[in-house]
């Protein structure tokens, strides 16, 4: 199988590397044809494999390809863990990958950088696979940082809007500060176990319960510790507050990345890695609890963004992060086996929504504000279907994959008895409501209501080509099906095997499993509760307030300013990571450099007896005509006072 | 006795003039107090029996380098005055810096060392004994390769200074020798036909 | 035929008389053969390599009154400063060929340069280490200043003249001390003197830090850095390829045998010394180079901050952190040589192109060479799978082993901090539109080698058993 796997990570690679490196010579077709062509195979192997893990019953497979060192008994390696898990992965990311790889023809179809994009694309999927299918840490976390350089690549893609490349600066750095969490928590765990390896990571977890590691004088609980610093790598890649802030600016980026990158598979690297590290996570409850905690933060507080906001794009990545945070709080609860198959569903209706709307984006040429859309219905009716069926499985109305997921993970979040959990639930119940308002706010301002474009952009309103619509189509068809036949081997079955982990006394989903009877029960069940009234509720009160009475909206804008204000600003997080934190930084880096470079040493000891008046013009004279004689006093400075410290340190004569 | 005595003598003028070649301010006498202080070392290194180096030192420092550095002081004619503008204002600083060193340095004199063999006394040799020729042997057998990569050293001062320094200069109105020996009668002489005047 | 004495130091006889002889020949050919000049100096180095490799990387001799030692650090670092400065060579051709001052000299006063080095190498007497460090340093001073038509290049000669004699002062001053301790310049000699005791007497204390002083000025070591970054910007950018990568071999070698070597039982009060330098550099470096636009300032600043971390190495007192300093300078020169390869391929006639605006766009004049670009900035950052990485990462596995979990945390932060200008270089690469259209620098030579290097940087962080096993092995 080594072959398998090593053709399915090595295939896009390089089809990148051909489509980057002579992206001239091949041409717009060529550099299109061999990216595609490479994510197919890779697509096909995937199923292939999943196939076989599902149907077959393969046991999981650990392979190591290559060893890149040893050192102190610490193997970094290369290798293979693919089991049931990270095959659903490589699916899911292969297949997204190549619907937006055929997507990207129709729209990118004008753009300079056409082989470029491909090949970035290309690079992604091979390091989003390198990613999931690693067998290691060391190799988790060269993934992640290499997913996380493509997405800086591509957030930068049109690199002479200035607003794009401040947006990737600001995805780079927010990420940095997740990246040295994550890597923190890589060591923790490489401390505590003296691996690098999965299985003897997870093998000693049980064993580090009560392990303890001492900060100071305080002495923390060390396994829980190890998971939160992960978490926090995964807080910064999926989004979670408060490192979401980069991700509504990542729109700026080609629609076909955020669908792909931004909202199906990167920003789903972190649920997946909690998932994957589920062994260990299982024995961190306070690790547990933070996810659950920061999750459902996630999932509502966003949320309420979603509703202010008028960039049909920008809209779309609220309700990603929102998504992603419902995801977070499945898996802490316990319900990986939910979260992960919210994933699934989620990357597909997503990937679903961001397609639909770059399709309606180049429909109105390169038009993202809601409110100059509308009517859109009879213009273009491929999307508009396919759209629908987006927003139902993402408000999750009964019978839309959505639904199955959503509500798994609720039921199943209503279970759980850690610390956080009635908090968690009240969010994410709310959740639902906003969900289905501001979705369905979306989906009336740009489909019905009046036309409000302008007469020249009216004029050449028509249906995307086929390469975008069909991938839609293809898309859509999963979020419809996929809950009904999947929901019971994935959530409540034994799909994932012996890939997830979950200590009984947490193990809500099998709880949740006595009451299953199949798809169809759950659906009337669904019928039962009051988060399928909510979102209806929701969906509803979208529609009073953008087709029946569209000025009450401005109404109460006006009425609830501070509110309103709060939202748009998205609650000031990124006045804070834009301007305070920075501004703190580079006043600290401005502060050492005058303090330590020119006050310290050239003001205050060199010319410290031009301290009183005529300072800064004599300082800057005598820097120039003085330069040699200021660089040997301070060596002869230097000399001094390191021979002073070696005669008077204690110890010394 | 007598050479502890003219020790301290020695000693005591070294530093001195030392002294006089950072404090003088006319350049000139910078240089020969430079001189003085060469002179003096000399002595001392005959009261160490370095009879060999002592003459050399004179050779070489007093009676080439120094000369050398006379003519170009005299020719650079540097204004001392404005070089010196800082000094004061900075003193009180160097003076600081210049008392924690001699500190920490005075500090090896009052710590005595124990586990050393510093202290240990010379013998005075006997009257036959050549130090030029000991001085030779050793320069020749043990530090032959010291003594073969001073020469190299040297021969890259030669290419430094003659890089930085030798450069023609287009427009320099020099002498080319060569071309003026080699030059032809007819590359400077035209003979030319013309008829004679005639007085009227 | 050479006694036997001579045997070890073969390969300094041989680039001795390489020196004589591309004088000799360089003094009677006209300018437009420059390039008999350039061939005969790669010639020397080859030779001079093969002798090396005669002599290989078995066992320890000491040789010449004891006065010099070939051992298999000595040959595994003469090898790679041949090869280094092979490299320098090819580039500073192309940057010579456009310049109005191609003259023989480069290449001989680079040679002397190299013998310099090579002396420090295999130096096992303070006299013998010494003689190689002026001649190095002296060389280096002449090449500094050697476009004499450029007055920031003489001011940057001259200070970095002046201040390289304070620092010479130093160190000679420190030797004078030891001498008078331990009555011998040799290394060994010293060592076993001071293991008899008085490795702690005010005189050998007062001796260590003169020594430092000096190794610490031919680092660049903050506060004996000042002369780095007015030497990178104003020098040609082909000298300061050259300041900027080979010396620090020489440095490396010098601090071994002196530190290590010479002066290891004093280790206890060296080490924290060496400490303490390797945080102010990793900062003051860091932090500084933040602010610059030029892109040779910046490089300069980047070089403290390595520096910073070779002395980390040496600061963990142990044999695993000097094996990581030994990795750390050998990824360190191969990354400078490249950054600076760049900047040569960037410049053209008349006009040096080494401003960090002169980047921008890079990516669209050249993908490839912007991708060695990339490769270099991030591996000087320390992401895997990159040469970079692993160098930070043993100076730090080291320290942490030697239980210095202070000077290994400094490290890390500063590293961080490094991180923004080195991305700077890149955005400016990739996002930016190009400055100009100006065609990059040709020379098939210049590119193949270029490529070669920044690929050399990717081979050694995915394979870096190899090198990892030599250094290993070079200090057995």
């Amino acid at each position: 199988m080594e072959s398998t796997y090593l053709a399915i990570v090595l295939s896009p690679l390089a089809a990148a590397l051909i489509a980057g490196l002579f992206g001239r010579r091949i041409g717009r077709a060529g550099a299109h044809s061999v990216t595609i062509l490479g994510v197919a195979v890779s697509c096909a192997l995937s199923a292939a494999v999943l196939w076989r893990q599902v149907v077959d019953g393969a046991p999981a497979d650990n392979v190591s390809v290559y060893t890149w060192l040893v050192t102190d008994g610490v193997r970094m390696e290369i290798g293979f863990l693919v089991d049931r898990l990270s095959a659903l992965m490589m699916v899911v990311v292969t297949f997204v990958s190549l619907m937006v790889h055929v997507y990207s023809i129709g729209y990118m179809h004008d753009d300079a950088g056409y082989q470029r994009f491909f090949s970035y694309i290309s690079l992604f999927t091979f390091s989003m696979l390198m990613l999931v299918m690693s067998n290691n840490l060391l190799q988790l976390f060269f993934g992640w940082e290499a997913v996380g350089v493509v997405s800086y690549l591509l957030i930068g893609f049109w690199y002479t809007r200035p607003s794009a490349i401040f947006a990737n600066l600001k995805a780079f750095l927010v990420n940095r500060i997740g990246d040295f969490g994550f890597l923190l928590g890589i060591a923790a765990l490489l401390y505590l176990t003296g691996s690098l390896d999965y299985r003897e990571v997870f093998a000693a977890a049980p064993g580090l319960q009560d392990a303890t590691i001492d900060v100071g004088s305080w002495q923390w609980p060390a396994l829980s510790m190890a998971c939160i610093l992960l978490f926090i790598g995964a807080m910064g890649k999926s989004a979670q507050v408060p490192l979401h802030v980069w991700l509504p600016d990542s729109m700026e980026g080609p629609t076909p990345i955020s669908a792909l990158i931004h909202a199906a598979t990167m920003v789903t690297a972190g649920v997946f890695m909690v998932a994957r590290m589920s062994p260990v996570f299982e024995y961190a409850e306070a690790a547990l609890s933070f996810v659950l905690v920061i999750g459902a933060i996630t999932a509502l507080f966003t949320g309420l963004i979603a509703l202010v906001q008028f960039d049909i794009k920008r809209v779309v990545a609220y309700s990603t992060l929102s998504q992603l945070g419902y995801m977070m709080v499945a898996q802490g609860a316990s319900a990986y086996a939910a979260g992960m198959f919210h994933l699934t569903t989620h990357a597909f209706f997503k990937a679903l929504l961001f397609l639909a709307a770059g399709s309606v984006i180049i429909a109105l040429h390169h038009e993202q504000d809601m409110r100059r859309m509308g009517g859109l219905r009879k213009y273009m009716p491929v999307t508009y279907w396919t759209s629908l069926v987006g927003c139902l499985a993402l408000i999750g109305f009964p019978g839309f994959a959505g639904f199955f997921s959503k509500d798994a993970l609720i039921e199943a979040e209503d279970l759980s008895r850690i610390a956080g959990a009635g908090f968690a639930e009240f969010c994410i119940v709310a959740g639902v409501f906003i969900t289905a308002l501001y979705t369905f706010r979306m989906f009336f301002l740009v489909f019905h209501g009046p036309e409000r474009m302008d007469a020249e952009a009216r004029s050449h309103l028509h249906e995307s080509p086929w390469v975008v619509t069909l991938p839609l189509v293809l898309l859509a068809i999963p979020s419809v099906i996929v809950g009904w036949f999947a929901t019971g081997p994935l959530v409540f079955g034994d799909f994932f095997g012996d890939s997830l982990y979950v200590r009984p006394e947490h193990d809500v989903l099998a709880r949740l499993g006595e009451e299953w009877h199949g798809p169809m029960s759950f659906l009337v069940h669904g019928f039962q509760s009051p988060v399928l009234y909510l979102a209806l509720g929701g969906a509803a009160v979208a529609w009073f307030l953008y087709l029946r009475q569209p000025h009450l909206p401005d109404q109460l804008r006006d009425r609830f300013g501070a509110v309103y204000r709060l939202l748009e600003n998205k609650y000031y997080a990124d006045w804070l990571a834009e301007r305070v934190i920075p501004a703190a930084g580079r006043a600290m880096g401005g502060a050492f450099w005058r303090v330590g470079d020119v006050t310290l040493i050239d003001g205050g000891l060199v010319n410290g007896s031009a301290r009183v008046v005529g300072w800064g013009a004599a300082l800057i004279r005598r820097l120039q005509t003085g330069y040699l004689y200021h660089y040997a006093f301070a060596m002869v400075i230097g000399l001094a006072l390191l021979a002073g410290w070696l005669l008077i340190r204690p110890g010394g004569s | 006795m007598a050479g502890t005595l003219f020790f301290y003598t020695l000693s005591a003028v070294l530093i001195a003039s030392a002294l006089g070649v950072i404090t003088a301010r006319n350049p000139v006498h910078a240089v020969l107090f430079l001189v003085l202080s060469f002179v003096t070392s000399s002595v001392l290194w005959l009261l160490l029996e370095a009879e060999f180096l002592a003459v050399v030192l004179v050779l070489v420092y007093v009676g080439a380098v120094m000369v050398l550095f006379l003519f170009v002081v005299m020719m650079l004619d540097v204004n001392v005055a404005q070089l010196r503008e800082g000094f004061t204002r900075y003193a009180w600083l160097g003076a600081v810096v210049a008392a924690v060193l001699a500190a920490e340095l005075l500090a090896i004199v009052w710590w005595k060392p124990d586990g050393l063999p510093m202290a240990a006394t010379t013998t005075p040799r006997p009257a036959d004994y050549s130090n030029t020729e000991m001085l030779g042997t050793a320069l020749y057998t043990e530090h032959l390769f010291a003594f073969e990569l001073a020469a190299f050293l040297l021969l890259l001062a030669i290419v430094a200074a003659i890089v930085l320094t030798m450069r023609r200069r287009p427009g320099l109105k020099a002498q080319d020798v060569s071309r003026q020996v080699a030059v032809r009668r007819e590359d400077r002489v035209r003979l030319v036909q013309m008829k004679a005047e005639h007085d009227t | 035929m050479l006694p036997t004495e001579f045997a070890p130091a073969f390969p300094e006889t041989v680039l001795g008389l390489g020196i004589c002889l591309v004088l000799l020949v360089d003094l009677y050919l006209p300018a437009r053969w420059r390039d008999v000049t350039y061939l005969l100096a790669l010639v020397t180095l080859a030779a001079t390599a093969m002798a090396v490799s005669d002599i290989g990387l078995s066992g320890t001799t000491l040789a010449l009154g004891g006065s010099f030692v070939a051992d298999p650090l000595a040959s595994f670092l003469k090898l790679f400063v041949l090869a280094a400065l092979a490299t320098v060579f090819v580039y500073s051709r192309a940057y010579l060929q456009d310049s109005t001052y191609n003259k023989g000299e480069y290449y001989l006063l680079g040679l002397f340069a190299a013998l310099g080095i090579l002396v420090m190498i295999s130096g096992a007497s303070l006299l013998t280490l010494y003689l190689g460090l002026e001649m190095q340093a002296l060389a280096l001073y002449a090449m500094v200043a050697f476009n004499r038509d450029s007055p920031v290049a003489a001011e940057a000669a001259m200070k970095y003249f002046v201040l390289g004699a304070i620092a010479s002062g130093c160190l000679l001053y420190g030797i004078s001390l030891l001498y008078g301790v331990t009555g011998t310049v040799q290394l060994a000699e010293i060592a076993q003197a001071l293991r008899a005791g008085g490795a702690d007497d005010a005189v050998t204390l007062v001796a260590v830090a003169f020594v430092v002083v000096g190794i610490a000025f031919k680092f660049g070591a903050v506060p004996f850095h000042m002369w780095v970054p007015d030497v990178y910007e104003g020098a040609p950018v082909s000298v300061t390829l050259l300041v900027g990568t080979v010396p620090k071999v020489g440095a490396f070698a010098l601090a071994l045998r002196v530190l290590v070597e010479g002066l290891g039982e004093t280790g206890v009060t060296w080490e924290p010394m060496l400490g303490v330098l390797a945080v102010l550099s990793l900062g003051i470096g860091n932090i500084v180079a933040i602010v610059q636009t030029n892109l040779r300032r910046m490089l300069a600043y980047s070089t403290i901050a390595h520096v910073g971390f070779i002395l980390l190495g040496f600061a963990a007192g142990s044999r695993e952190g000097i094996e990581a300093a030994l990795f750390y300078t050998i990824v360190y020169v191969i990354m400078a040589a490249g950054a600076f390869g760049i900047v040569i391929l960037l410049g053209r006639q008349g006009d040096d192109a080494d401003e960090l605006d002169d980047l921008r766009g890079l990516s669209q004049r050249s993908p490839w060479f912007a991708l060695v670009m990339l490769l270099l900035m991030v591996s000087m950052i320390g992401v895997p799978p990159l040469a970079g990485f692993y160098a930070k990462w043993w100076v730090l596995a080291a320290l942490l082993d030697a239980g210095q979990l202070w000077l290994a945390i400094a490290g890390v932060l500063f590293s961080v901090v490094g991180a923004f200008y080195y991305l700077r270089v890149v955005k400016l690469m990739y996002f930016d539109s190009p400055a100009g259209e100006a065609p990059l620098r040709q020379g098939a030579a210049l590119r193949l080698t270029l490529s070669v290097n920044g690929l050399l940087v990717l081979a050694l962080g995915v394979f870096p058993e190899g090198l990892i096993e030599l250094c290993a092995r070079a200090l057995g």
